[in-house]
């Protein structure tokens, strides 16, 4: 086991490192410059010489191949770099974001399996009922609805007409202020989980009726279910360590929508003002993040499922 | 008895006179929740390193620049100077400086504070954008080319008398009072702390930042404005959303709102809501800029065609919903040189067409405009005009770029056509040199504007003493500008504040409704948050 | 006792006759249908026709569903939109599906270096959230069609790609693979007529249910700004646009938001029908 996870964590550098350059080259062919963006607002004439001494400092004018190699070697050295607006390291700018989004993620996914976990099962548990279609139905529609306009419909609902929950921003972190976003974001992984976890649970009854229909003996049975309540639970959780990688892109909406001041709205503000350096620490974060759960979910999965050997 | 009731009966009389009196005098005490609404968030704490109008409504709060700004005289103003003198030739300023203005910390100012801090902002290692301003002072350049340590135009008479020298005879109220400027505290600004904890000369303290969140502000009791601030705290908070911040205001979370056309339609309208809202011409115009370089917009007649073609009243009506003012040529109405007798170009379809034929286009062309998103000046503005100029014949294609590239292209000259909101104040003959020859392209002359009695004008203008024959001059000027055409004018910001009921002091600023001086706005005690 | 075995119910029958795939099938046809046929569906032009002093107006006689801020017809609007979404959710899934099956088919089928290489892609890929790296490719290329077929078909193949893999390796071994090596048919041939045919069960849901998320996707990005060029409408930048004015025009973002509701629910309950044909062992088979 833990030859395995340092082996994962180990396969992680290469991945981090190419996303690490196809962003670099991504952005340096990307039109419009931190120095553009400043006078972007119509107000008070650029000045050139400003600019040049901008692009200068922020080590603009060099060829990309050396900012990569400079870029790779601060990396060595966990250092990401200053923010081109604020002219702070990267690392703090990261820091104090990375709070809110993880509560974000963390409630939009508490949402989805405390709602999307009980909902397939009890759907497994009698299916062909009206309960049954009915929260399928109300699954397949929680994928198919566009996550922006289910959160403007909750805005102007539930903060607007009722005035129960706040609209907008991060309050002092209070529940109240979370939970709207963390709704409209997990409402299609509490869909996918409620699809997922009636599958899985419907084959365990299935396959169970099918033994009992051959009458071959209680402990058979007793066997034959934990593998494959074993199954469901790896496929269960599998599926939520892939819905995490989801709702870290799609949390990048929702956080401009509701002001929510996380990484995802820290990403999209800096790609307009071309701070490179803080997208670029932004994006590693994010995909950093997305291997560590996945790693971690496998790892849970194999000690559910001793079987499930990774090599 | 019956004294004591008379007694009683006139004390109650008094007290609800002067309750009366009291209800128009400004209270102390209580939160200012205000909001920064041309983004989601600020640029950080150092307001040297952006000249972003976001930056400056927190800096507004804690820092101070030499000169300030009255936005109801519409004149610079000295803040941090007590008088000052001006030598004959209009190039060395000699001020004697407030005695009374401490940094947040209890330190007292000092002619050395403004010194470092002009040095400061010219270093050439630091790109700061307020160099642009305090090129102004003679020596200034020197240091930026490293030529030089000090300035050599600022000279310290003593802790509290400084001495300017600039480099050209204009009035440097305009330059000295941008934050950019702001004078910071030379010992501890060079501190480490510094940079998370901002430390002024304004009338609040910093108190804490919430990054993407908020900032919050306590009074400082030591401002040299005597009994101001009135409010003991102030929060604001970035809400680029219009439509969030509307949702916020119906709710009572914020104070005061910038708003954008279509809740300055719906605020119109409510009887509640109208009673409390403040409006203003800003010195802003929205233009769409033609590149003489591409062929149809060489000539004069093409561009005039255009402006006669597109009905700008009624997209003003319909899109802006009636929050704006038509622009009749460059200057806008709160402009000191605005003449009121000029009128925009009247809405005439079939003067465009003769034009367009007279020159040469009467089968049409096509031109493609890069704009932003943005509502009030960006692509929805132009998908009104496809529509509009395609009945004379011109196809219009849009380009949606994001401000950084808009603001790359156009400096360099990459672009057909452009829709941009552009500064035009508060100084006239600062925003019309945009239109002098010499003024580069990357500058502010986009349009490559070169006539030459338009620079024999502006340069008259500039050597004219007295203030009446000058705005005489600027206005011709501004008239060969409406003339030339080199922009379809569209219309100049009225920018409208909506504050709640129990909000006071909000003062109407052309250069940009969103900057308050914050020491005169105070909470009377119906606000939720009056303690 | 499980309730499966008791006596007739609505799903029962609904699945019985596959109603999953009739719905979805029906409604997906019907929508892009509209989106063929929108120029004589449409009562306006929806760009040109735009005339502000009908700006704003509730749905009526004259407008089924209303007018915009420009003045522009929202019925016409919504069926040309249909061409967009549909468009770039089919071309782009297309891409997806093309890429992913080349590269999983033949990582699966060589093995060896260029399996071990395409796997690390694949991780890279799926490590990064495709809304993010769809986003970062937008803001390269200027908006346009093409540049949201390129970004999202270039962002979404690694499913397809490890999925294709995997089918390939169980079906690799089968017989008549082995037989038609030996016969001396080329690598090509082989992966093409052998086993291309037994693997595209499952890529074809996938790809169904690929195309609900490119539409969502490209509503997100029109959404973000980054969408199709305007004036053309787009579901998506038809919801941006409404943004402000939900409370005073709701008609004009309802419509464009049912519109890309009903076409990604289609597509969904056409991949679960096909998903019940095609794929009987699967996992989400009804009883």
């Amino acid at each position: 086991m833990l030859q395995y996870l340092v082996r994962r964590i180990v396969q992680m550098i290469p991945i981090l490192l190419a996303v690490a350059l196809l962003i670099f080259v991504v952005f340096s062919v990307i039109p419009g410059t931190f120095a553009s963006s400043v006078g972007a607002d119509g107000r008070g004439m650029l000045d050139d010489k400003v600019i040049e001494r901008m692009n200068e400092q922020f080590g603009l004018n060099d060829p990309v191949y050396v900012r990569f190699g400079q870029y790779v070697l601060d990396l060595m050295q966990l250092d990401l770099g200053d923010s081109f607006r604020t002219r702070r390291p990267v690392v703090e700018e990261l820091a104090s974001r990375a709070l809110p989004t993880l509560r974000l993620i963390a409630g939009s996914m508490l949402f989805a399996i405390v709602i999307g976990l009980p909902l397939g099962f009890l759907a497994a548990l009698k299916p062909g009922t009206l309960l049954d279609s009915v929260s399928m139905v109300t699954a397949v529609s929680g994928l198919s609805i566009p996550k922006f306009w289910l959160g403007l419909l909750m805005m102007f609902l539930f903060a607007l007409t009722l005035g129960w929950l706040p609209s907008f921003g991060y309050g002092s972190g209070g529940l109240r202020h979370l939970i709207l976003p963390s709704i409209a974001l997990g409402v299609a992984p509490m869909a996918l989980l409620a699809r997922t976890t009636r599958a899985a649970v419907l084959d365990i009854l299935n396959a169970d009726f099918v033994r009992t229909a051959r009458s071959k003996g209680m402990s058979e049975i007793r066997v034959v279910r934990w593998h494959l309540v074993r199954n469901a639970l790896v496929i269960v959780l599998t599926t939520i360590g892939l819905q995490f990688g989801t709702v870290i892109g799609e949390a990048v909406v929702i956080e401009q929508l509701f002001s929510w001041p996380g990484i995802g709205s820290l990403m999209v503000d800096s790609v307009t003002l071309r701070d490179i350096p803080v997208v670029q620490g932004c994006i590693l974060v994010i995909v950093l993040f997305f291997l560590v759960v996945n790693m971690l979910i496998d790892v849970l999965c194999a000690i559910i499922d001793p079987r499930i050997k990774y090599d | 008895m019956i004294n004591r009731f008379l007694m009683a009966a006139t004390t109650a009389l008094a007290l609800s006179l002067t309750a009366g009196a009291h209800a128009q005098e400004p209270r102390d005490g209580g939160t200012i929740r205000y909001t920064a609404a041309y983004g989601p968030s600020f640029a950080g704490l150092d307001i040297h390193s952006t000249n972003r109008t976001q930056d400056a409504i927190w800096a507004m709060a804690v820092h101070r620049g030499l000169y300030g700004w009255d936005p109801v005289a519409k004149k610079p103003t000295l803040e941090l100077a007590e008088s000052v003198d001006v030598s004959d030739d209009g190039l060395v300023y000699t001020y004697k400086l407030r005695d009374d203005a401490y940094f947040h910390n209890g330190r007292k100012m000092t002619a050395d504070d403004i010194i470092w801090t002009y040095t400061d902002i010219m270093d050439g290692s630091k790109a700061y954008p307020g160099a642009r301003y305090i090129r102004l002072i003679k020596g200034a350049e020197d240091v930026e080319s490293g030529k030089a340590k000090t300035i050599s135009g600022l000279k310290k008479i003593d802790d509290h008398t400084l001495e300017i020298t600039l480099t050209e005879p204009v009035e440097p109220g305009y330059y000295l009072n941008q934050m950019t400027t702001a004078i910071y505290p030379a010992k501890e600004a060079q501190e480490k702390g510094f940079a998370s904890h901002p430390i002024g000369l304004g009338p609040f303290k910093f108190e804490e930042y919430v990054p993407g969140s908020r900032m919050a502000f306590s009074r400082f009791d030591k401002f040299y404005k005597k009994d101001l601030p009135h409010a003991d705290k102030l929060v604001i908070t970035p809400m680029g959303e219009a439509s969030a911040r509307n949702v916020a205001f119906r709710n009572q979370e914020i104070d005061a709102s910038i708003l954008g056309p279509v809740q300055y339609q719906t605020y119109s309208a409510d009887p509640e809501l109208s009673k409390n809202m403040v409006e203003v011409a800003e010195y802003y115009t929205r233009v769409m800029g033609f590149n003489p370089g591409y062929e149809p917009f060489a000539d004069k007649r093409v561009r005039q065609a255009i402006n006669y073609a597109i009905n700008t009243d009624l997209i003003i009506k319909k899109l802006a919903k009636g929050k704006a003012y038509p622009a009749a040529g460059w200057l806008p109405p709160s402009s000191s040189a605005y003449d009121k007798s000029m009128k925009p170009y009247a809405y005439d379809p079939d003067k465009a067409k003769a034009l367009l034929k007279e020159a040469g286009y009467g089968d049409g062309f096509e031109f493609e405009v890069i704009a932003t998103s943005n509502e009030s000046w960006g692509v929805p503005i132009i998908e009104a005009i496809v529509p509009m100029l395609a009945k004379v014949g011109i196809k219009v294609t849009i380009k949606p770029v994001e401000g950084s590239v808009l603001s790359e292209s156009v400096r360099a000259g990459k672009f057909q056509a452009f829709m941009w909101s552009l500064e035009t104040g508060p100084d006239p003959l600062a925003a019309l040199k945009c239109f002098d020859s010499s003024t580069p392209q990357s500058a502010c002359n986009y349009t490559k504007f070169d006539n030459a009695e338009f620079d024999k004008l502006l340069e008259q203008a500039g050597n004219e003493k007295d203030q009446t024959k000058r705005i005489e001059t600027l206005q011709k000027a501004n008239k060969i500008v409406y003339d030339e055409a080199p922009y379809w004018f569209y219309n100049c910001n009225k920018a409208v504040m909506a504050y709640q009921p129990w909000l006071h002091g909000l003062q109407a600023n052309p250069v940009d409704l969103a900057l308050q001086n914050y020491e005169d706005i105070w909470v009377d005690d119906s606000s939720p948050v009056a303690e | 006792m499980p309730s499966s075995i008791q006596g007739l119910s609505t799903i029962r029958i609904l699945s019985q006759y596959h109603a999953n795939l009739w719905i979805g099938g029906i409604l997906f046809a019907l929508i892009v249908l509209a989106g063929v046929f929108a120029p004589w569906l449409a009562h306006t032009d929806p760009v040109m026709d735009a005339d502000l002093m009908n700006s704003g107006l509730p749905p009526g006689h004259d407008f089924w569903f209303g007018t915009d801020d420009q003045g522009r017809d929202i019925y016409s609007r919504v069926l040309y939109g249909a061409r967009v979404s549909l468009t770039v959710g089919i071309g782009s899934q297309l891409i997806n599906t093309v890429i992913g099956v080349a590269l999983g088919l033949s990582a699966g089928y060589w093995g060896g270096w260029w399996d071990d290489f395409i796997n690390g892609l694949t991780n890279m890929m799926l490590a990064i959230p495709s809304l993010v790296f769809a986003l970062a490719i937008m803001a390269i290329l200027s908006p346009g069609l093409t540049s949201l077929l390129i970004a999202l078909g270039l962002t979404n193949w690694s499913f397809t790609c490890r999925l294709s893999r995997a089918s390939t390796l169980s079906v690799k071994s089968q017989g008549y693979v082995q037989a038609a090596k030996v016969l001396g048919y080329s690598d090509l041939r082989i992966m093409a007529t052998q086993i291309l045919p037994n693997i595209l069960g499952p890529i074809v849901i996938i790809a169904t249910l690929g195309m609900g998320g490119a539409v969502l996707a490209e509503a997100a990005l029109s959404f973000l700004g980054l969408g199709i060029k305007p004036p053309f409408p787009s579901w998506g930048s038809m919801l941006s646009d409404a943004r402000e004015q939900m409370m005073l025009a709701p008609w004009i973002s309802i419509f464009p938001g049912l519109a890309i509701f009903a076409t990604v629910l289609s597509l969904n309950l056409l991949g679960d029908g096909l998903r019940d044909i095609l794929d009987p062992q699967s996992r989400t088979r009804r009883t």
